[in-house]
């Protein structure tokens, strides 16, 4: 398999602070990868990278081309949806107008509406909200609506930053369930952040962790969920 | 909000050497270009005023004219109508319009600084009418004319012994402006190396860790309007005396926007720059204005509009150039020039003791 | 009663004009976090343009399309060169740079087209028709007509566009909506764009009310101040009413209160603004404010 993006020794911060000393990593097209790691050892800083979040040095390609001096407006338009840390939904809008955001840069109208059938197929629920204020929303309810407004934008990669947080876990198990349906039906590839690193095990197929800004370890999902001593020291598990 | 300056400890010759100029000025030039400088000192008392508050304290006043305005018709009526010594209104002025500036602190104690400055800015538009309606009192449109004293003997004589010359009312007016002048200044620095001045910089910071390490918020900000406002008291009551005259259109909305240039040309939060900053905003449009027409290549039509137009469009680039670019002012420049050329000189080793390089972003 | 009725007629044609420049502050203020003190000298310097054109021999009806074009591509112009670099600075800066773009118009106005008064056309006769009893003058409801239709039109644009969509993502929500390939800085120069357009309108209505001159908006940015102020800052609805309630008190207030009178009618505008600052700092339509700090 190709891959779809790739990650090359780079290094990223803020300020004077330096957060990733040299990441390294690849995602196939149409592959789920998960990264894992505790707080602090530069996830959501690898997820800001990819999408012109903070400074960077190494090199970041997608699709074969170097992200590199692009700004975030541009690096989304060539297909990555990055859902946020915090999920990033608007909440001054209605949800039906957040959904409009993920589809606006879109041309194919049928394509568009059928999508917009498809998400609604997934999210029922958003479905019967569409006119209220996405600010009335549970949080499991933003999660998902941040979901279906990340493949509204038709991307071939999605970066999903802790869609577990603050989740009760029946509904991280059914999110979980659309995100690998999403994954099957349409093949978009997702690169995903979490704590929680059973469940990312079980969804992935192959898995970074990440200490201090650097790749501790990689590897199969399977085999890292296999393997006693990776899970102790790193996943706590 | 500002940049938190280490200024250089200050160098007492240099200060010396301001005063005894300023002292000796007004003996080598004309009556007309003493109280010109007259002005610009009273114009530097009212800067003054506006950095304690803005450059301090962290509140933006766009309507100082207002309090400079209060404090000359105090002056101007108390003098006219009880035929009170000019001299001895001044002090009145500004302690009437230090305890106006106290109270109106205390409302805006709970505007945001955008409400603040659109609230001040409003008053400062409205000052004028405000001033005309009680006409019985104000003089309506017609102002009221202020007799300038003539010098008093221990003056006079003093003048005479040292210059040989007789001492004019322009003459005696300045060194009134400049012994307040002198005397505020003074003030300002004691205020803002000591406690208070420490108090308003830690609110002007970040009120949140000012209210955590005991800082009196409320009192330190009311109380940095009120003495704001009774320099720009003292400032108004000199203005009536060095311009002879008080009228509505003495205090227009341009007046506090000039302050506002003086304060933010000198550089907020500096003791020198008021006094820079004012003799920029005053002497600027005069000087200009000077210049324009006495050059033979520019037509006379345009001339006059360059006069007319001139100060707005040289105040509204500064403002605009200085808040984008050297948002420290005139003193910032220096103090940043200073330590690079200190930096260059030993050597690049003692970041510490050099000025922190002024960030573009704050004001 | 008659009379009153004409007050308050004549008090909502006021009010659509302080409307406009209101609803105008208050785009740049949701786009921004900001008062734009300019937002005054920029109509003014539309009106100019509307004169100059109307001058040359552009017909009425023409010349205010362009007039407000080129007061939507100056807009776009100012945030690209002036507020774009210090985008990020502290809102004090900000906010002096504003006063000094407003004082550096003013005088450039003055420059270009000096300080003698001139008298502006307006489009609408100055007879009056009798509506249901109460003598309205055709300028009036012309004004009222064109305010209700730019309000109406910055709706539609905000509510239902695309573009209007992206532009309220990007004003409350700048990192998310960069994230969804929403172009953000640009989505600002359009808000400046826009606010400068509507600013326009009420420079444009009320130059055959005032004369044209370079100060000409002092007075009106006072009260359009005290109508977004009273609406609530972020309000566009809160705008269009407090201007309206502005226009309509400040009419009846020099109508009826002796000491009021014509001269002291900009004195009301300052005490709405201290009354509603003080009483009820978000207006009647703001939600609680967010300091931006």
């Amino acid at each position: 398999m190709t891959a779809l993006l790739e990650l090359d020794s780079v290094q990223a911060g803020y300020g004077p602070t330096s957060v990733l000393h040299g990441v390294s990593l690849s995602v196939p097209a149409g592959g789920v990868v998960a990264l894992l790691g505790a707080n602090g050892a530069g996830k959501t800083t690898t997820l800001r990278a990819i999408t012109g979040g903070v400074r960077w040095n190494g090199d970041i390609r997608f699709e074969g081309r170097s992200l590199r001096r692009m700004s975030t407006e541009e690096i989304v338009r060539r297909g990555i949806a990055h859902v946020p840390e915090g999920r990033g939904i608007c909440t001054e809008l209605t949800v039906d107008e957040n959904l409009k955001l993920g589809s606006h840069l879109r041309r194919d109208g049928a394509e568009v509406r059928k999508d917009y059938d498809r998400v609604f197929e997934y999210f029922p629920v958003l479905k019967e909200r569409r006119r209220l204020s996405a600010s009335t929303l549970s949080g499991g309810e933003q999660q998902m609506l941040a979901l279906a407004r990340a493949l509204l934008m038709k991307p071939r990669l999605m970066l999903l930053d802790e869609p577990s947080l603050g989740l009760a876990p029946i509904v991280v198990r059914s999110i979980f369930q659309i995100i690998r349906s999403i994954n099957e039906a349409s093949g978009v590839a997702v690169l995903l952040v979490e704590q929680n690193a059973r469940i990312a095990l079980d969804l992935s197929s192959t898995a970074y962790v990440l200490e201090v800004g650097r790749v501790a370890v990689h590897g199969d999902s399977a085999e890292l969920q296999g393997n006693e001593s990776v899970r102790r020291s790193y996943l706590g598990y | 909000m500002l940049q938190r300056i280490r200024t250089a400890p200050p160098r007492y010759w240099l200060v010396a050497i301001v005063v005894i100029f300023f002292m000796g000025f007004p003996t080598v030039i004309s009556s007309f270009q003493t109280s010109l400088w007259t002005q610009a000192l009273v114009l530097a008392i009212a800067i003054m005023g506006l950095n304690i508050l803005v450059g301090y304290s962290g509140q933006l006043s766009l309507g100082h004219g207002a309090f400079m305005a209060l404090g000359a018709y105090t002056s101007a009526i108390l003098a006219h109508r009880y035929k009170l010594d000019y001299l001895i209104t001044i002090p009145i002025a500004a302690l009437l319009t230090g305890l106006v500036g106290f109270l109106f602190g205390i409302p805006a104690l709970r505007l945001s600084a955008l409400y603040l400055a659109l609230a001040t800015f409003a008053l400062a538009v409205v000052t004028p009418s405000l001033i005309k309606r009680p006409d019985a009192l104000t003089g309506g449109v017609q102002g009221i004319l202020v007799i300038q004293p003539d010098p008093p003997q221990f003056a006079q004589d003093t003048f005479a012994t040292v210059t040989g010359t007789v001492m004019s009312s322009d003459q005696w007016i300045y060194y009134v402006a400049l012994f307040c002048a002198l005397l505020l200044f003074w003030v300002a620095w004691n205020l803002v190396r000591h406690r208070p001045g420490r108090a308003m910089r830690a609110i002007r910071d970040g009120e949140v860790a000012a209210a955590a390490s005991g800082v009196n918020i409320a009192g330190y900000k009311t109380m940095a309007f009120g003495i704001s406002a009774f320099y720009a008291g003292t400032a108004g009551s000199l203005f009536g005396l060095a311009t002879g005259f008080v009228s509505p259109d003495t205090f227009p909305v341009s007046l506090s926007i000039q302050l506002l240039v003086g304060a933010v040309v000198g550089g907020l939060a500096s003791i020198p720059g008021p006094l820079l900053g004012a003799i920029f905003a005053y002497f600027l449009p005069i000087e200009s204005n000077q210049w324009v027409p006495s050059q033979a290549w520019i037509p006379a039509q345009i001339a006059s509009t360059v006069k007319n137009a001139g100060p707005a469009v040289s105040y509204g680039v500064v403002l605009i150039a200085i808040m984008m670019f050297a948002p420290n002012g005139i003193v910032g420049l220096v103090n940043s020039g200073y330590a690079a050329l200190n930096r260059r000189l030993r050597g690049a080793g003692d970041r510490e003791t050099g000025q922190m390089p002024p960030d573009p972003q704050t004001v | 009663m008659q009379e009153f009725l004409q007050q308050v007629v004549s008090g909502l044609a006021v009010g659509g004009i302080f409307a406009s420049l209101a609803l105008a502050l208050v785009l740049i203020y949701n786009a921004m976090g900001l008062v734009n003190f300019a937002q005054g000298e920029m109509a003014m310097l539309a009106t100019f343009v509307a004169y100059a054109l109307v001058n040359r021999g552009m017909s009425y009806w023409i010349a205010f399309p362009v007039a407000l074009v080129l007061a939507f591509g100056g807009g776009i112009v100012i945030q690209r060169i002036v507020i774009r670099p210090v985008e990020r600075a502290p809102i004090l800066t900000l906010v002096i740079i504003t006063l000094g773009l407003a004082t550096l118009l003013n005088g450039l106005a003055g420059f270009v087209f000096g300080y003698v008064p001139r008298s502006f056309p307006s489009p609408f006769s100055a007879q009056s028709a009798d509506v249901l009893g109460v003598f309205v003058s055709y300028r009036d409801l012309g004004v009222i007509a064109m305010s209700g239709l730019v309000l109406l039109a910055v709706y539609l644009l905000l509510q239902r566009t695309t573009v209007g969509l992206t532009m309220r993502a990007a004003a409350h929500h700048p990192e998310a909506s960069r994230l969804l390939g929403v172009q953000v800085s640009w989505m600002l120069g359009l808000g400046w764009g826009l606010a400068s357009a509507v600013g326009a309108v009420s420079g444009i209505m009320v130059a055959p009310i005032l004369l044209l001159e370079p100060n000409m908006m002092q007075s009106i940015i006072i009260y359009a101040f005290a109508a977004a102020v009273l609406g609530g800052i972020e309000s566009p609805l809160g705008a269009v009413v407090g201007g309206l309630a502005v226009g309509v008190t400040i009419n009846l207030a020099g109508a009826y209160l002796p000491f009021v009178g014509g001269d002291l009618q900009l004195a009301v505008g300052l005490a709405i603004i201290i009354a509603v600052l003080i009483i009820r700092p978000n207006g009647l339509f703001g939600r609680a404010a967010v300091r931006r700090v």
